[in-house]
């Protein structure tokens, strides 16, 4: 007998006995796959890269400049110090800096002008015009810094069903997402566990 | 009528509605129809790509997920697995998401063993890395100086499937089993930057937000959700848990679609009530 | 001292990591890898702040008095030190304790709690997806179109309505999610030199 698949199961099951109302099960459940998660997080973070990418350049390499984001690290657990907990934005700021200089050059060609270059499209088909007009118009319910009448109140009006279209595509979407989700559990329940299925 | 009694009611109409969900999902499970599955332009894009790759070609194979979207993901990723393993591509595995570790690891070994592959020689799973933006950045540089060790803590240089692997450069796509928006990341910063090839293998939530980079040519192509990895298993031949769901998937697409008109009509009903 | 020195570090840092993208010099990228590992050492420490967060909260109430929330917490510690203590000492591939506990109960526990969605998503369906406005006709329309076009059932009804939610995917819905990317980008990127420049200050905790 496979007791992990029990143990899943039975699991599973508590999870699911939210729907009827919130029990002791499902909380019980509840609180231990957030238990669970954050250990996992945690020793895999320090294992898979803590250890390969600071202490092992540290102790066995010798590479004493890794020392600084050692400490710097160390620095963010100052937030639990109230007197010391601004200094933790010393580190912060590295990183925030750092992904602000990045994203620019990277929004700018992926996604300004990659994009802006796959909306000059030929005059040619309806399909191409409503492209042009749509990536107009959403462009043009985007921008508040004047209000939205006349011109600019019309374009903006287009815009919002073509976002309407947008979401409900991604609503569709979803559904199926969801609905995916409950068939592979329901494939674990009746298949892997009681063996109705293959 | 008391407000508890409403709330009271309120509640059994929804119980009526979760059964009713779970048997339009669990009964084509058990009493299979086997509808016919159209395979998408998309998808086949995604094959087609694959399939054109010479033999040793290199590719990143990043699990960018978390296990909320298990019954989503490994599907998608066992398909593409077989897909590689089967064209002798060398596969390198990461996680940009913490518990993609253990997901990827078990995936690759798992598919490796039914195609005979060997851990280090044909493929490899590198680990996880936080912090997207510069995991993705720093592999366009030197990709043993990021992972100097595998997931389990070996030297990285130790592994023969690593020869000749410096950066993207020696890499012919990096295939993103994501459910978030981490394959946009990969389009920002591998595939804008150094000309990456990027497949997305995504939640079907995250599907839409695919296309304009996909009509853009910034995609190879879209395989997304358990449709998505049903095409895939019928494009390689090997049908399995995911087609086996595509009648369940059906059945409560039309449960939830009759659910809607039948919401509308009530409120329409209510409506004309109201006005008379 | 704490509030300069972050706004220093941004402006060098913002300002260098731009320049290199232009720049790739040799020079400058034995510091940009080295920045780039700094970045992710740093991030990996906050994440670990983070947990701690979570780990003090929960020690609280673990050790109060609160009879009702107190074995819950405790639930949560013993579930942390467990994991924690198989990964980091006992090996995590197969075969190990912390495989075998991701295998059978995080995995499938996290499933399972997103899975519940899809019985809600039901219910939302019933109760609150109406065709109130011409607005929510849109999107009503596209969503069934797409639900069923994305189905072997859709296929069956009609050839046309898989070609629909080709259409759909391939080109409204495509073109107002490239309009949202477009704006995105051009926020991301003000904010970004707002950042660089020191004007954007909310990550100090200020105004």
């Amino acid at each position: 007998m496979n007791y992990g698949i029990t143990v899943a199961a039975i699991l599973t099951l508590a999870i699911y006995s939210f729907l009827y109302k919130d029990n002791p099960f499902y909380k019980a459940a509840e609180h231990i796959l957030l238990g669970v998660s954050v250990g996992y997080f945690v020793a895999v973070t320090v294992s898979t890269t803590l250890i390969p990418k600071l202490f092992i350049p540290i102790f066995s390499e010798g590479k004493l400049s890794y020392i600084i984001p050692g400490i710097l690290g160390m620095v963010m657990f100052l937030r639990f110090s109230k007197k010391l907990s601004p200094y933790s934005r010393i580190p912060l700021s590295i990183i925030i800096g750092v992904g602000a200089g990045v994203s620019i050059p990277a929004m700018m060609q992926a996604q300004i002008i990659a994009q802006m270059k796959a909306t000059m499209l030929p005059i040619n088909s309806l399909s191409n015009i409503i492209i042009i007009v749509a990536v107009l118009s959403v462009l043009i319910y985007f921008y508040f810094s004047q209000p939205h009448k006349g011109a600019i109140g019309v374009g903006a009006k287009i815009g919002i069903y073509f976002l309407m279209i947008f979401f409900g595509s991604t609503f569709g979407y979803t559904v199926m997402a969801r609905i995916s989700l409950l068939i592979g559990r329901l494939q674990f329940l009746l298949g892997d566990w009681l063996g109705f299925i293959d | 009528m008391g407000q508890n009694d409403k709330n009271k009611m309120g509640i059994q109409g929804r119980h009526f509605i979760f059964i009713l969900m779970a048997i339009v999902v669990a009964a084509p499970l058990i009493f299979r129809v086997g509808l016919p599955l159209r395979v998408t332009a998309e998808v086949r894009q995604v094959y087609g790509f694959l399939d054109r790759l010479p033999p040793h070609s290199a590719v990143i194979f990043s699990f960018d997920h978390e296990t909320s979207t298990l019954p989503e993901m490994v599907p998608l990723a066992e398909a593409l697995l077989r897909h590689c393993f089967r064209k002798n591509l060398k596969v390198f595995g990461m996680a940009l998401l913490a518990e993609g570790a253990a997901v990827g690891d078990d995936n690759l070994r798992r598919i490796g063993s039914e195609y005979d592959k060997k851990y280090g020689e044909d493929y490899l799973f590198w680990g996880f890395r936080p912090q997207f933006t510069t995991a993705i950045l720093a592999l366009g540089e030197r990709i043993d100086h990021e992972f100097p060790s595998d997931y389990t803590g070996q030297d990285i240089r130790s592994f023969p499937v690593m020869e000749g692997i410096e950066n993207y450069k020696d890499i012919a796509a990096v295939i993103t089993v994501g459910d978030g928006d981490i394959p946009v990341y990969w389009v920002n910063y591998a595939q804008a930057r150094y000309g990456v090839k990027i497949i997305p293998a995504v939640t079907a939530v995250m599907a839409t937000t695919m296309y304009p980079f996909l009509q853009s040519g910034q995609l190879v192509g879209l395989a997304a959700g358990l449709k998505g990895a049903a095409e895939y298993e019928m494009l390689i031949g090997k049908p399995g848990r995911a087609v086996k769901g595509m009648d369940a998937q059906s059945g409560a697409h039309i449960f939830v679609i009759i659910l809607i008109l039948v919401g509308n009509t009530v409120m329409i009903a209510g409506r004309r009530r109201k006005g008379r | 001292m704490h509030r300069k020195l972050p706004l220093l570090i941004c402006f060098a840092l913002g300002t260098f990591m731009l320049v290199q993208f232009f720049v790739p010099h040799k020079a400058s990228t034995a510091l940009y890898e080295a920045i780039l590992d700094w970045v992710q050492i740093i991030y990996a420490f906050s994440l670990l702040v983070g947990a701690m967060m979570l780990i003090k909260h929960h020690a609280v109430i673990a050790s109060g008095r609160d009879a009702k929330e107190r074995p819950f917490s405790i639930l949560i510690l013993m579930g942390i030190t467990v994991m924690l203590v198989a990964g980091l000492f006992f090996g995590r591939g197969e075969g190990t304790v912390f495989h075998w506990l991701f295998q059978n109960v995080q995995a499938p526990m996290q499933a399972t709690m997103f899975s519940l969605l899809s019985f809600f998503v039901a219910s939302a369906a019933y109760r609150g997806f109406r065709a109130r406005n011409s607005q929510a006709i849109f999107l009503l329309v596209a969503a069934i179109i797409v639900m069923l076009g994305r189905i072997p059932v859709g296929e069956i009804i009609s050839s046309y309505i898989p070609k629909a939610a080709d259409w759909i995917l391939n080109v409204p819905s495509m073109a107002a999610r490239r309009g949202i990317y477009i704006g995105i980008a051009l926020g991301t990127i003000a904010t970004s030199l707002r950042v660089i420049l020191g004007i954007e200050r909310t990550y100090l905790g200020g105004k």
